[in-house]
């Protein structure tokens, strides 16, 4: 007897996707997400190339759908601990961390945040601004109900008896008692969506990162783009005034991985479309190797930077570097004629790596992870989704560095796989 | 009948309680003729909320509910859900927003109140004018149509083909295959050798359930998702049709090289021993890389990136083919010396760059140029470029091998015709949108897969193939039924004077013309309710149901009272 | 001399300079009487003067001796001629092959109605003609000897004459001119491949004539076709005609901006605007002799108009008063926006106000502006689609970036 259920693991947009098709088909998914929203890295943009569509407005429907559809079941803050059986019949073991406010109760009005006492750096907003120990990540997280973090709160990890939020909460949503939560599922199919993160760079020194410069890495400047982050949409440097020449360095860590990441030159020019559009008078340039713009409208994109006058400079050799409290991008050319570019912000693009944990999960499902920490598939066989493990699979960035029409076609085919496999 | 209205209030916790003055509009609200009841509740939405409204519709026999509460985007399903269940239409049904359209936006709890009763009051007019629409259901039927027999359409029709769905597989050419056919091997981290695509053309055959139509092309096609009709036509004799009945098509089409020949720089066509990637491959394949005279070369040129400037796009498989031309040539014959010159190494998957270091390691040089320029020069070939430093260089070799650009595939533009689907700027199908949905075209049923909507690798043609089999899998189900929109247009006969403008403005090519009535028909079963021809039409003859003139124009009046 | 026809044929146009011995009336209907019995056509659309009478009709005519009665160019436009033939030829194919000859702004009306279906131009040949103008409806009525003398004499001279309808005296596309696609449009349209796009197949050159010769030329392909059946030889320099025409067409345009400034100016704001439709008894005639209302039944005399008694005393109350019928301003700018990028001021809306409202000339205003931002010209182009069809990301770039500008001021305020 197979299971028709199927367990999707990551509430990004392939796991959305899938989920939302699987739901259509009339099976019950179980959709399982690390963080206490869903939506994934795509809600950290404001836009999207190459149309420059707005991200939040994008994804909005898929999110509310994903809350409300009937045959969809989500946890959030949960984490697979262990797997069971074959295809047709996985026995899963879920672990949902507490939340501590509850789903339907909470309204959302927010009152609770402003009298905690606990002041926290913000890792959605990538620590560029602080959050309270309850809070939701940003503004228009979905669902729209905060969480508590056990370790900083004062009452949880019993430092002192603070009931500030719970107090201040008019709808009794706030539950001191919640506790972690084990379930055990049975599904027929599993489809891992888990994503990315972004290679950490500060373990690439010539690019000088650090220290609250004004050097930012690629997800940084998203949400100082945000007109939902931390400085409301205004690109200002750590100082407050606002940069007149700005450096955006590609494959940053590219060597160091051995690959190239596919989507940073166009979002590398995206970030050139933000700064033309809100400073329309300042420098703006790209250090890049290789432009890697495959597909019939990104040329175009780029097309359009230079046209704004954005300067496109190619160099093999890039160091940044910091001179009398200022920041320098020392860069050779293809003759190796060294120049220098006076920046008063840098970007940097780093390389797309597998989301911290992938190795531990891959550990769980019983499939393998390649050299470059991705899960392993069957490209062999021409089927890129596919794991070793009939019945499991394995979508978007979790797979390798891919762009989101790519993450959702694969989504699409996961869900293709499973409906025939469990037909 | 006489008329039960029920209008009831959500408290939404201290959202609107505290922001507006609820029972003062319970009181104005209890005098209107027609209100059966009108009551608060601390939160409908919750599943007593559910439960008490259910209960509420049953008991007071209400013909019409009201309920004002939040956005209709939160849970205007909710409710629906809720009155059907009940067994009231769930179109009778209206909820207002007094949540983010009052109390969230005004501060003076009186002028919040007062607009919050404004709005419930138009509310209650429009409702009485809604119509109880009916969901309609449709037959489907389960067949797929596949037009191209290359390596997606045959991915597709394998995994879609099963004893309660046919696969029709309609291929142009004589033989399945595709471009891959014509290839000399895959890249590494594919893995396979070509027998693969024989293996699957067996397994094709075989299939009871795929019926394959080789040397054949769609001619027409009529009818909607889950109703299509369509007219194959036979290449060979011009008299011979089949009609087939199916209820999704997957365009698979492939692609076409750019025409060297358009760049005149590149002496394809002109000098000797320049050839394009296909007709390389061919030489592989058959073990036979000869120049002209009959003699393997000694230095071989692969120039990518050609077309690009000209078609505005980079081709993103050109690159990694062209390194598999240089492992072959380093395997098969020995001091060949291989150079490639390239505008920018486009490697975008996690193994690409690992491939590019072997075949670097080989020996095989990188030249990084532009402004290229092919010469015949004695008994040689003479290549003049560029350097990214602007440095001008040239090199003198025996073969050169081009990469064009992948261009759409002969016949795009009257396949495109035929299906009524668009095509994007550069030529190639245009998917309903770039990043959500790459499988998907503005007509519900018809899917595009691999190079038919632009230049892709094997795995990713395979991919979206198996997508848009994904999307099939889980809407056309057989047995289903299938539930059109039901607030969709509709055209006043009387009324249309036959301008077709509302034809011009469908995005969704949801209506026709009746030649012999002379006036515009929408069909409502492809209709999504966008409303565009109803703004369009010249003479008002068109109307969206649910949102009338009426409907609306009552409820602005009374909200404007 | 560069003019648009130059422009549009690329080479300098030639055509047949005939003289005019007895008239240009006459050696029009000779042109068309030759073209009848050659068999060019089957049968001629054109006005016919009712036996004994002042009146001029729009006859389907096959029988010759019927063009001893038949003008041309009337002076009057009774019957605005695209509405005429669009009754003709809206419902079903006509297989007689019709010739009609028209004004510039008939013909402009028939193309704009083809373009929406309400005429069908397979087997029609369009013979366009220079128009001096037309007098007022009215005034003729009541002086019609008079006034039809007048209007002779304007064939000689093409001089302005203040007893031409106001709309006519500042008219600027009276000639082939406005005819003719725009060179920078791209205005092919996939379905009618295989369709020339100009407005008319043949046009008849009066202006530098003087009244002793016309100035016969081929527009479209099907009207070299006709002259050829006809051996009529198109060699001849039409150099008079064109420098005359390019220069009363410069003259007339400066004209049209001096008077419609002067007017918009007179009816500007609220209160002045609604001062012109003071007298407006809603009749809706305007609306019925407008050869673009083709509506069957237009929004302003349907069911959604009719309001309850209830509404009307809701309105009264906070008016304090009301005037009945109501939404007379309503009904014009209502139809403004309907049809006024179709609009190709051929006045005969004017004629028929019995209040003489000058209601023609107040949509000249508008459609000239509204037509000008999208670059659009009712009528000259078979293939332009009306802009109501199409998409194009940068159009009305002059209201985005009036937008554009607010929005980046508002930012770098607040930066």
């Amino acid at each position: 007897m197979k299971n028709p259920n199927v367990l999707i693991i990551g509430a990004g947009i392939a796991g959305m996707e899938a989920s939302l098709l699987l739901a259509e088909a009339g099976r019950k998914v179980y959709l399982v997400e690390k963080e206490s929203l869903i939506g994934g890295q795509v809600i950290k943009y404001e836009e999207v190339f190459p149309n420059m569509e707005c991200s939040t407005c994008m994804v909005a429907p898929k999110q509310q759908e994903v809350l409300q559809n009937e045959n969809i079941e989500l946890f959030l803050l949960s984490e697979v601990e262990k797997i069971a059986g074959s295809a047709g019949q996985f026995s899963v073991r879920i672990r949902k961390r507490a939340r501590y406010v509850s789903l339907t109760n909470c309204i959302g009005c927010g009152a609770c945040y402003d009298p905690c006492p606990v002041s926290l750096y913000n890792e959605f907003e990538q620590c560029l601004s602080k959050k309270k120990a309850i809070s939701i990540p940003c503004p228009g997280a979905l669902p729209n109900v905060p969480a508590i973090d056990p370790e900083n709160c004062l009452y949880l990890s019993g430092k002192q008896e603070c009931q500030a939020c719970k107090e201040a909460c008019m709808f009794d949503a706030i539950d001191f008692s919640d506790k972690d939560e084990i379930l055990e599922l049975e599904v027929g199919a599993i489809i891992v969506a888990t994503g990315f993160d972004l290679l950490d760079v500060k373990i690439l020194p010539q690019y000088g990162y650090g220290d609250s410069s004004n050097i930012y890495t690629a997800m940084e400047f998203e949400r100082l783009n945000a007109a939902n982050g931390p400085t409301e949409g205004k690109i200002i440097l750590r100082e407050g005034s606002i940069p007149k020449s700005i450096a955006i360095i590609h494959c940053v860590g590219r060597a160091e991985k051995g690959y190239c990441s596919g989507v940073c030159c166009m979002y590398s020019a995206k970030f050139s479309h933000y700064l033309r559009h809100k400073l329309p008078d300042a420098k703006i340039c790209e250090f890049y190797s290789d432009l890697c713009i495959p597909g019939k409208s990104y040329q175009k994109f780029y097309k359009e930077i230079q046209n704004k006058g954005v300067e496109l400079i190619y160099s093999d050799d890039i160091r940044v570097e910091k001179k009398d409290g200022k920041i320098q991008v020392v860069y050779k050319n293809g003759d190796g004629e060294r120049s220098v570019f006076n920046a008063d912000m840098v970007i940097l693009s780093p390389a797309m790596i597998a989301k911290n944990g992938t190795k531990e999960l891959a550990k769980i499902l019983g499939i393998s992870v390649d050299e470059k920490g991705f899960f392993s598939t069957q490209n062999q066989s021409l089927s890129p989704i596919t794991t070793s493990v009939q019945g499991i699979f394995v979508i978007g960035c979790a797979e390798g560095p891919k762009d989101i029409s790519e993450s959702i076609a694969q989504a699409e085919a996961a869900v293709g796989k499973v409906l025939s496999l469990l037909s | 009948m006489s008329k039960k209205i029920g209008v009831y209030i959500c408290e939404c916790g201290p959202n609107i309680r505290d922001r507006i003055n609820i029972d003062e509009i319970l009181e104005n609200l209890s005098s209107i003729e027609d209100i059966k009841v009108v009551k608060k509740y601390p939160l409908l939405c919750s599943n007593e909320g559910k439960k008490f409204l259910a209960d509420e519709i049953k008991n007071e026999e209400l013909t019409h509910l009201v309920i004002a509460a939040c956005s209709p985007k939160e849970h205007e399903i909710t409710f629906m859900n809720v009155c059907e269940k009940a067994g009231l239409n769930p179109y009778l049904f209206q909820l207002v927003n007094i949540r983010e359209q009052c109390a969230w936006i005004i501060s003076n709890k009186e002028e919040a109140t007062r607009m919050a009763t404004k709005y419930i009051r138009a509310g209650i007019n429009r409702v009485l004018l809604h119509k109880p629409l009916q969901k309609k259901e449709l037959e489907c039927n389960p067949n797929v149509l596949i037009i191209g027999g290359g390596i997606a359409g045959i991915e597709a029709s394998l995994s879609l083909a099963s004893p309660e769905r046919k696969v029709y597989l309609v291929e142009k050419t004589s033989v399945l295959g595709g471009k891959v056919r014509k290839l000399s091997g895959l890249l590494p981290h594919q893995g396979m050798d070509l027998t693969f695509l024989q293996k699957k053309i067996k397994e094709v055959e075989n299939n009871e359930n795929i019926v394959v139509l080789t040397s054949s092309e769609v001619e027409n096609v009529r009818g909607f998702f889950g109703n299509f009709e369509i007219v194959i036509k036979s290449n060979r004799n011009d008299l011979e049709q089949k009609e087939i009945k199916v209820g999704a098509i997957i365009v698979a089409t492939g692609f076409s090289l750019f025409d060297p020949k358009e760049t005149p720089q590149y002496g394809y066509g002109t000098i000797e021993n320049v050839v394009n990637a296909l007709e390389f491959e061919e030489m592989i394949a058959s073990d036979k890389i000869l120049l002209k005279n009959g003699k393997p070369p000694k230095t071989v040129a692969l120039i990518h990136c050609v077309g690009r400037k000209e078609k505005g796009y980079c081709s993103k498989v050109c690159c990694l083919y062209s390194l598999k031309f240089a492992q072959f040539l380093k395997d098969k014959l020995s001091d060949v010396n291989v150079f490639e010159f390239y505008s920018d190494l486009c490697l975008p998957h996690k193994s690409d760059q690992d491939y590019f270091e072997e075949v670097k390691k080989k020996g095989v040089n990188f030249i990084k140029a532009n402004e290229i320029q092919i010469k015949k020069s004695n008994s040689n070939i003479n290549i003049e470029y560029k350097t990214i430093t602007e440095k001008k260089g040239s090199l003198s070799v025996d073969m050169v091998v081009l990469s064009p650009a992948i261009i759409p595939a002969e016949n795009t533009e009257k396949l495109a015709k035929i299906l009524n689907i668009p095509l994007d700027e550069t030529g190639f199908f245009k998917e309903i949108h770039e990043k959500l949905d790459p499988v998907s075209t503005p007509i519900e049923g018809i899917y595009i897969a691999g190079c038919a909507s632009g230049p892709k690798n094997i795995l990713e043609s395979v991919i979206q193939s198996q997508a848009a089999c994904g999307k099939i899998l889980s809407c056309l189900i057989p047995g289903k039924k299938l539930e059109p929109e039901v607030r969709v247009s509709e055209i006043v006969e009387e009324f249309c004077t036959g301008c077709q403008t509302c034809l011009s403005v469908c995005f969704y090519s949801a209506i026709s013309f009746d030649e012999f009535k002379g006036v515009s028909v929408v069909n409502e079963a492809i209709c999504r309710g966008c409303g565009n021809c109803v703004g369009s039409c010249p003479s008002g003859a068109i109307r969206l149901k649910h949102f009338t003139y009426p409907q609306l124009y009552r409820e602005v009046l009374e909200a404007l009272r | 001399m560069s003019t648009v026809q130059n422009e549009f044929f690329k080479k300098p146009k030639k055509g047949a300079v005939l003289h005019a011995e007895g008239g240009i009336h006459k050696a029009i209907l000779d042109f068309l009487r030759k073209s009848l019995e050659k068999k060019c056509f089957d049968a001629l659309f054109i006005p016919v003067k009712v036996h004994d009478t002042d009146s001029y009709v729009w006859v389907l005519l096959k029988d010759k001796s019927l063009l001893n009665e038949a003008n041309p160019l009337p002076p009057v436009i009774s019957v605005q001629g695209g509405r005429a033939l669009s009754t003709l030829t809206k419902h079903g194919e006509m297989n007689l092959q019709i010739a009609a000859i028209m004004r510039p702004c008939e013909i402009r009306a028939v193309i704009e109605l083809f373009k929406l279906k309400q005429v069908s131009l397979n087997n029609i040949t369009l013979i366009s003609i220079d128009c001096p103008g037309a007098m007022p409806l009215s005034d003729y009525i009541s002086n019609p000897k008079e006034m039809a003398k007048r209007f002779n004499n304007l064939f000689e001279t093409w001089e302005e004459n203040e007893s031409l309808r106001p709309i006519c005296i500042i008219c600027h596309r009276f000639s082939l001119s406005s005819l003719l696609p725009s060179i920078s449009r791209q205005s092919a349209s996939v379905e009618l491949e295989g369709i020339d796009s100009p407005a008319s197949d043949i046009h008849i050159g009066l202006v530098g004539g003087n009244g002793e010769k016309i100035f016969l030329m081929p527009v479209s392909s099907k009207g070299e076709e006709i002259l050829e059946k006809l051996e009529i030889a198109t060699e001849d320099s039409l150099e008079d005609w064109e420098i005359k025409e390019k220069e009363l067409r410069d003259k007339k345009e400066n004209k049209r901006k001096k008077i419609l400034q002067e007017l918009k100016a007179k009816i500007e704001g609220p209160k002045k605007f609604v001062a012109v439709f003071d007298q407006c008894i809603n009749c809706h005639n305007c609306m019925r002799v407008c050869p673009i209302c083709y509506c069957r039944q237009c929004y302003f005399d349907s069911k959604t108009l009719r309001l309850s008694p209830e509404v009307y005393l809701t309105r009264a109350k906070e008016r304090k008063s009301l005037r009945f019928p109501l939404d007379t301003l309503l009904f014009h700018l209502g139809r403004m926006s309907h049809m006024v990028l179709s609009c190709v001021s051929c006045g005969v809306c004017e004629d028929a106000c019995p209040m003489n409202i000058p209601i023609a000339q107040v949509f000249c205003i508008v459609a000239d502006q509204v037509q000008k931002s999208f670059g659009y010209v009712p009528g000259r182009d078979r293939r332009e689609p009306p802009p109501l069809r199409f998409f194009q990301e940068d159009e009305f770039q002059e209201v985005e970036m009036q937008y554009k500008k607010t929005i980046s001021r508002e930012e770098t305020q607040n930066a």
